[in-house]
């Protein structure tokens, strides 16, 4: 069993002088923890375990984009769109994945099984268009790759 | 202390010469030229630079616009503003293009227009128009805060002034921004309210029309109020005030800053409390009762006569009840007419404070000068005295090491003992460390009468009178409790007998009616005259009732927690004559000699007791008198009782008095969401023992009677103690059984 997310959390913050210096891997972990995404009761959970106010955790959770904190479906497919990506046909890529699973960038299949989101640079600009299914990047993805890759993500 | 190297700087060809380190906003001040700002405000802490308004050119940095805020004055520095610079008067008129970008300028439907720094630096900057031809921002507006806060994000700027006086002033850090970019917005958690003793600053804080009081809304222009200096009469502060009033009805209060009292900020109990002058419940004529009819409106004629037989029947059988609300002038002259003219000399003072403190005086900026504070007591510093945990904790920030000794502090005792702790102070590490400190403050913040005389007698062993930067606070529990208690002891020197029977009680003030004990002892009187703003208690029992006003509604003075000597000022006009004017009427009748004028009874007053300073010499932004030597070592008053420890598997209770509590904020609707929730407050220790857990609804009960509150858990609380806040603990006896 997991240890209980207060304690990971206070283990974190012993490493830094402050503990404002945690709040990041602290919020990583509860995203973890509360099926991808930051509940009202997440950022109050790091806020108690921190000494921090929620309202501080807000702040800093809703500043960073890989942060949610709206729910997520259970797979997130997060197409780079910046400018190596872009050169590359990255909008030709998320529209393949809007085909693919009926939705637009930013939203989540009606199922649950997906959220689909169009991001800035995720550093794979080497071998564009990047991009990234639960936090693992597929590199070199064209438009004709998409229909495999959400056939294969379905279990197909 | 040597004094500051000076530095010369040259501001647009004008040389200025001001001390090294100050601030380029303030330096080009010196020289006469302004330099914008929306976000600098030196009280929030270090400058940001994050509304890029103040850009200005230096010579040898780097060849692009510096944020003039974050500078600081150097020797040579040549500094060129937008009136000499091309560079730094492009970038600023680009910078104010951006801010307005997304701003509405509905500044003929926004409150703040006319006192607005954006609409002025828009006057006076800027290209005068815009090549944005998008579409702006939007979100739903106003919204509120809170009941007494509203706010408008389309105005919003992003300065940051907001959420820095959060988090680095009242250290709350409820409001804050969220999401990035042009998204960010200002907002509290879950949209919560934004509660705590200070929110209101931020209103005054913005830069735009983005944060607003709720009242008055759509009401009045700016130019229409008239500012009428004054000093807040709720808490023994006396934060310096302005308050603004139209057509003598006062709209809103807002802080003028008095740098060694309150550095400007306001707390939200000064600020949003006023409209209680405006309760239905006020009282306006006099009441006289009538057996059969209950109490009837009579003319003040009639009141006097009426008073005056109340007086004369009472032979000399009277008490006085005080509530430190009254003006040093108004106590005088009630203490003139008991004691000279009818040689009764029994009072019921609000509280005993204690001699000696003025050996030790400092002006409360001192704390945050402070290397070492220790604060003694059971009753948290900010439900007493606001302003004071603002300087405390201004002091931590500057590196201040801060020791609260009392029931929830760092070091724990039990409730009761707190003359104790003190008299331990004057051996011991911590003892000897205040003794050596060139910089060390001492505060009592309730916990027992007499803590003033405790605390005299500790900093006289600790050396402090001769050290002028060591200084001792005694918290009083009213706004004006040390000057009534001067002004009664000066009013005559005689003193005579408890009167027995009592016959008349005089009730001076709704926060004496609320006194159980005055409330006991109008049982036993056989006459009571209440002098009440409001239909409260002591109406009940009232034979005569004399309206009365309101700090906000006479002249006179208060003598704040330092022994500063402030002067109020009358801001509105009240709905009934103020107390000096009939007591003096009402004094002629038994020959006793009495100005109406406060300025005149202060004078007298002031040649006994004030060393003859006048009223002229108090101004505006009053000075602190000079400390008064102490000849002899201070008399101690007796420990209180200690109560008995709570025998096992109960708790001690331990009540305080909220700073949102009283007859203002209780009639005050906007205030309602600040006074403390119907909680319990635990220690982890007991809360564990019990197996209640936090927000858990557990039942109070002690000799009968019954409160269910829902559980709190304080970290710092001592175990065997609950607190409780004096508006939920109600009857409860001192030792409490807690129970799921």
């Amino acid at each position: 069993m997991a240890r209980p997310l207060a304690d990971e959390v206070r283990a974190i913050a012993e490493q830094y002088p402050e503990s404002t210096s945690a709040v990041l891997p602290a919020l990583r972990i509860a995203q973890e923890r509360h099926g991808g995404w930051l509940p009202p009761e997440a950022l109050e959970e790091v806020g108690e375990a921190l000494g921090l106010t929620p309202a501080y955790c807000k702040g800093v959770a809703s500043f960073y984009d890989m942060f949610h904190l709206a729910p997520v479906g259970r797979r997130l497919v997060e197409v780079c769109t910046n400018i190596c990506c872009g050169l590359r046909g990255a909008q030709d890529v998320l529209q393949a994945f809007e085909r693919e699973l009926d939705v637009r960038p930013g939203e989540t299949t009606p199922d649950g099984a997906f959220t689909l989101r169009a991001v800035e640079c995720i550093g794979g600009c080497g071998w564009p268009t990047v991009v990234a299914i639960d936090d693992r990047h597929r590199l070199n993805v064209s438009a004709g790759d998409v229909p495999g890759i959400v056939q294969e993500l379905r279990g197909g | 202390m040597s004094a500051p190297e000076l530095v010369t700087v040259t501001i647009d060809e004008r040389s200025v010469q001001v001390p090294k380190g100050t601030g380029i906003v303030e330096t080009a001040a010196a020289a006469g030229i302004e330099i914008p700002v929306f976000c600098y405000e030196p009280r929030l802490g270090a400058a940001v630079g994050a509304c890029r308004m103040c850009l200005v050119e230096v010579e040898g940095m780097p060849p692009k616009p510096q944020a003039g805020c974050t500078l600081f004055a150097q020797d040579g520095m040549v500094v060129k503003t937008a009136r000499t610079s091309e560079m730094a008067r492009v970038a600023q008129n680009a910078t104010l293009e951006f801010i307005l970008v997304n701003h509405p300028l509905d500044c003929p439907v926004c409150d703040k227009g006319g006192e607005c720094p954006l609409q002025d630096l828009t006057f006076r900057y800027g290209p005068g128009n815009t090549r944005m031809t998008f579409d702006k921002r939007t979100f739903e507006k106003p919204i509120p805060i809170s009941p007494a806060i509203s706010i408008d994000r389309e105005r919003c700027i992003l300065c940051y002034r907001c959420t820095r006086f959060s988090e680095s002033v009242s250290e709350d850090n409820q409001l804050v921004a969220v999401n990035r970019g042009a998204q960010t917005m200002i907002a509290t958690f879950e949209d919560e309210p934004y509660t705590g003793a200070f929110t209101g600053n931020v209103t005054e804080l913005c830069p735009v029309g983005a944060l607003l009081p709720t009242q008055p809304r759509f009401e009045i222009r700016p130019w229409e109020f008239q500012a009428v200096p004054s000093v807040c009469g709720l808490c023994p502060v006396g934060c310096n005030i302005d308050v603004d009033q139209r057509e003598g009805k006062i709209k809103r209060i807002l802080s003028r800053n008095h740098p060694e009292v309150d550095e400007g900020w306001l707390c939200d109990k000064g600020r949003f409390g006023f409209s209680h002058l405006y309760a239905e419940d006020r009282i306006t004529d006099p009441l006289r009762r009538v057996r059969s009819r209950g109490l009837e409106e009579i003319s003040w004629e009639d009141a006097l006569d009426d008073a005056e037989r109340l007086l004369r029947e009472a032979n000399g059988r009277i008490a006085v009840a005080l509530s430190g609300s009254e003006t040093t002038e108004d106590a005088y002259a009630l203490a003139k007419l008991v004691r000279k003219g009818l040689g009764a000399h029994t009072a019921m003072l609000p509280e005993e404070i204690g001699g000696g403190l003025d050996a030790f005086r400092a002006p409360l900026s001192a704390i945050r000068d402070a290397e070492l504070i220790v604060v003694l007591g059971e009753d948290p510093v900010v439900e007493r005295a606001p302003i004071v945990d603002l300087w405390l904790r201004k002091a931590r920030r500057a590196g201040a090491e801060i020791v609260e000794i009392g029931p929830a502090g760092d070091v724990q005792i039990a409730p009761g003992t707190t003359a104790r702790a003190c008299r331990k102070l004057k051996s011991g590490e911590l003892g000897d460390r205040l003794r050596a400190s060139e910089r060390a403050i001492l505060i009592w913040s309730g916990g027992g009468a007499g803590g003033g005389s405790h605390l005299a007698a500790l900093a006289t062993d600790l050396g402090f009178a001769d050290k002028p930067g060591c200084g001792a606070f005694f918290l009083p529990e009213t706004a004006n409790g040390r000057g009534v208690a001067e002004a009664w002891a000066a009013a005559s020197d005689d003193e005579g007998p408890e009167p027995e029977p009592l016959g008349l009680l005089i009730v001076s003030g709704d926060e004496a009616a609320a006194n159980p004990n005055v409330r006991a002892l109008a049982e036993q009187a056989e006459r009571v005259l209440a002098i009440t703003m409001f239909h409260s208690l002591a109406v009940g029992w009232a034979d005569l009732v004399l309206p009365g006003t309101s700090y906000l509604e006479r002249e006179g003075t208060y003598v704040n927690v330092e022994g500063r000597i402030q002067r109020l000022r009358r801001t509105a006009i009240p709905p009934a004559p103020d107390e000096l004017a009939w007591i003096a009427q009402l004094a002629s009748r038994f020959e006793v000699e009495l100005s109406p004028s406060p300025s005149l009874v202060f004078a007298e007053l002031s040649e006994r007791v004030f060393g003859g300073v006048t009223y002229e010499d108090l101004g505006e932004e009053a000075r602190l008198p000079d400390r008064v030597p102490l000849e002899a070592a201070p008399a101690e008053s007796a420990d209180e009782p200690v109560p008995a420890k709570a025998p096992g598997g109960t708790l001690q209770l331990l009540r305080y008095r909220p700073l949102f509590s009283g007859a203002a904020v209780e009639r005050v609707p906007e205030l309602q969401f600040q006074r403390p929730a119907p909680e319990i407050e635990l220690s982890v220790k007991d809360a564990k023992r019990l197996g209640v857990r936090r927000g858990e609804p557990v039942s109070v009960r002690s000799n009968g009677t019954s409160v269910q509150l829902r559980a709190a858990i304080n970290k710092r609380l001592k175990a065997g103690v609950a607190r409780i806040a004096d508006d939920h603990a109600r009857d409860l006896h001192p030792t409490v059984e807690v129970s799921k």
